[in-house]
């Protein structure tokens, strides 16, 4: 979380920098398995093309600078924020809902609490959130997906029903309905969402998995003897990686958007955790007044959606060559 | 297999989704570490007032009997009820469910009128400025949380501007039309009402723009796609070769093969936009299921948070059906099996 107390992350060496170019050393585990080099090689061919393809994208390049930006706010936040002490329980009822000004670039709360040092300090936790979300998300997914595409049959009947039911109901419903019954909180929120989120991975990992299955590597693998779990992991699963990588990416910005709409419904963060969703509910009723307090985090969560939505959709153009033509 | 079979076991295909959805409905509402009956019953409540309200709502039960009670409820109309107003959930639903179904499908259309249009010109423009520009705009809106951006609008152009109101379906001394669907649109209409049309047209536009903003992005997208890759078919070349005017191309033959895609993600999205709908709701003071079940789920009331779930299950699966339908119509070289 940002808003620790603690040292700094420790910078790279600097001599680093000026130090002569030297040949990097073989990366770990590579050349563990000499019959997969090939494979790999022409992997990583696409992946530099890819890569310049990502790099000439304009729009894309945009994002991720934005994107760096504010890793680099929620790296440095308690350095950043003014009143870091604001985002923990801190007030200054004597400074209450004050405009804009020099002192408080963003104004004040009607405790006084400093806005910009709470959107600074948010900003860690907007980030920890989309990637906890998503991650726990492709874990359910991808192993349920390919569990069903692999096993085909009653087991794959059985799954995406399971799949299907979940798809039914629109996301938001369900991850209002989960993080209730936990209770309000932003790691009962993150549950909630999680626990929605997964179905749009297992579906997709699914479709994936099914033609891959029927590619003749899977049946040499099969041929001399590899287990249905390596042949999962090490010859399907790799070539599935990459719509994967880029419904995370996309998925990220609107994870962020759907726990902020928890926060501001007031079952994801509780006070005084400086969660942007939940500052846009503690703003609404100063609304249009005193408009600060819920305008900034508002931004935040969009400059946030909008440096992911911008990655992903380059992202869509490098790695899927179908979808931008 | 002719169409109306096909219809038939595709409706009969709802019924094991739905029983499915409310064993998790079920689950989900019976996980609850808090206390509803607790809450309900308030602070100072003795244990022998839970205990009775426990028997009245049956929570006192085993829990298979509670579901078994619960799904057959469902089936007979009975939908349970509310812990806290004690009013029938179906009841309450029908009141509730109008309003939101109306805001959902204005930001459906105007998404679409926005969307499509959008995605023609940058198929037409591919890679040029107008393609960039629409994928840059779509993208900027969809990025904006809704329930904030409501809140901006609503202030703009309800309050500063004046252009239109700032909430609710109608004004206090409007009597709503005379309710046969409860839309309050489609009602006026049918009585020839066109002031009371014009006046809900007003209050629903700003909420429906602000909740279509999430459906811009994939609708673009996806039309841009499709029209790119029907443009590549043999069929434009020739048109082409032998004259047909290019506008009549693209709109005629080209937007109509392509518009297959688009209403797949149109009808993902008219669920999409259902869910959304709860948070404009709760800024636009709109009536609908949204400020329901913001309500239920804060007082951890499930009865009414259960419902929710399995009425938007059942839309989304009837939607899903009708546009089975509209492909056959759009396609006839679609059969359906």
């Amino acid at each position: 979380m940002a808003e620790g107390h603690n040292h700094p992350k420790s910078l790279p060496h600097k001599e680093g920098e000026t130090s002569p170019p030297t040949i990097s050393p073989a990366r770990p585990g590579e050349g563990r398995d000499p019959g997969m080099g090939g494979a790999h090689s022409a992997r990583w061919d696409n992946l530099a093309r890819g890569l310049y393809r990502f790099r000439s994208n304009r729009l894309s390049m945009l994002g991720l600078l934005m994107l760096l930006f504010i890793l680099f706010v929620a790296v440095f936040a308690p350095w950043i924020a003014p009143f870091p002490e604001d985002a923990s329980g801190a007030t200054n009822v004597l400074e209450r809902l004050q405009a804009p000004s020099e002192k408080h670039l963003f104004g004040t709360d009607k405790i006084g609490r400093d806005i910009f040092s709470r959107v600074v300090m948010g900003t860690g936790l907007a980030l920890q959130v989309g990637t906890v979300i998503i991650l726990l998300a492709t874990t359910i997914g991808v192993t349920i997906g390919a569990i069903s595409g692999y096993a085909g049959g009653w087991l794959d009947d059985l799954l995406m029903r399971i799949t299907d039911i979940f798809l039914t109901v629109p996301a938001l419903v369900l991850a209002i309905a989960i993080s209730a019954a936990l209770g309000k909180g932003i790691i009962n929120a993150m549950i909630g969402i999680s626990l929605v989120w997964w179905p749009g991975f297992a579906r997709l990992t699914r479709s994936l998995v099914l033609s891959l299955r029927e590619e003749p590597f899977v049946e040499a693998a099969y041929g001399i003897g590899a287990g249905h779990a390596r042949i999962i992991f090490r010859h399907i699963l790799p070539n599935a990686v990459s719509p994967i990588i880029i419904k995370m990416t996309t998925d990220f910005g609107f994870a962020v958007l759907t726990a902020a709409a928890l926060g501001f419904i007031g079952l994801g963060a509780q006070p005084p955790t400086p969660e942007w969703g939940a500052m846009i509910n503690d703003g609404r009723r100063y609304f249009p007044d005193e408009w600060w307090i819920a305008t900034f985090p508002g931004l935040a969560i969009w400059l946030m959606v909008f440096s992911w939505n911008l990655i992903g959709d380059g992202l869509r153009d490098v790695l899927d060559p179908r979808s931008r033509r | 297999m002719n169409i109306r079979f096909y219809i038939l076991r595709r409706v009969a295909l709802i019924i094991p989704t739905l029983i499915g959805l409310s064993i998790l409905t079920f689950a989900i509402a019976r996980i609850v570490p808090g206390d509803p009956v607790g809450l309900a019953a308030g602070p100072r409540a003795t244990e022998e007032i839970k205990e009775a309200l426990r028997r009245e709502f049956g929570l006192d039960q085993p829990l298979p009997v509670q579901y078994v009670d619960y799904i057959s409820g469902l089936f007979q109309g009975d939908w349970g009820q509310s812990l806290y107003t004690r009013r029938e959930v179906l009841g309450d639903l029908r009141t509730f469910w109008p309003a939101t179904l109306e805001l959902t499908t204005a930001a459906v259309i105007i998404a679409t009128l926005l969307g499509v249009p959008a995605g023609v010109i940058s198929a037409m423009y591919r890679n040029r400025l107008p393609d960039h520009v629409a994928r840059v705009l779509s993208l900027f809106f969809v990025s904006f949380p809704s329930f904030w951006l409501a809140m901006i609008f609503q202030t703009w152009f309800g309050r500063d501007l004046g252009w239109f109101p700032i909430g609710k379906r109608l004004p206090v001394l409007v009597a709503p039309p005379p309710a046969t669907t409860g839309l309050f649109l489609v009602d006026s209409l049918v009585q020839l009402d066109f002031e009371t049309f014009a006046v809900s047209l007003r209050h629903l536009f700003i909420p429906a723009l602000v909740l279509s903003f999430g459906a811009f992005a994939s609708i673009t997208r996806i039309t841009r796609a499709s029209m790119v890759e029907a443009l590549e078919k043999d069929f434009v070349r020739m048109e082409r070769a032998i004259g047909i005017p290019y506008r009549v191309i693209i709109f005629k033959y080209v937007l109509r093969n392509a518009l297959i895609a688009t209403i797949t993600v149109i009808s993902l999205n008219f669920g999409w936009l259902m869910a959304g709908a709860i948070l404009i709701e709760t800024i636009f003071d709109w009536p609908g299921l949204g400020l329901y079940a913001v309500h239920a789920s804060l007082s951890l009331d499930f009865q009414p948070i259960m419902g929710i779930a399995v009425l938007y299950g059942i839309v989304f699966s009837v939607v899903n059906i009708l546009t089975d339908i509209v492909y056959g119509i759009l396609d006839p070289r679609i059969r359906y099996g």
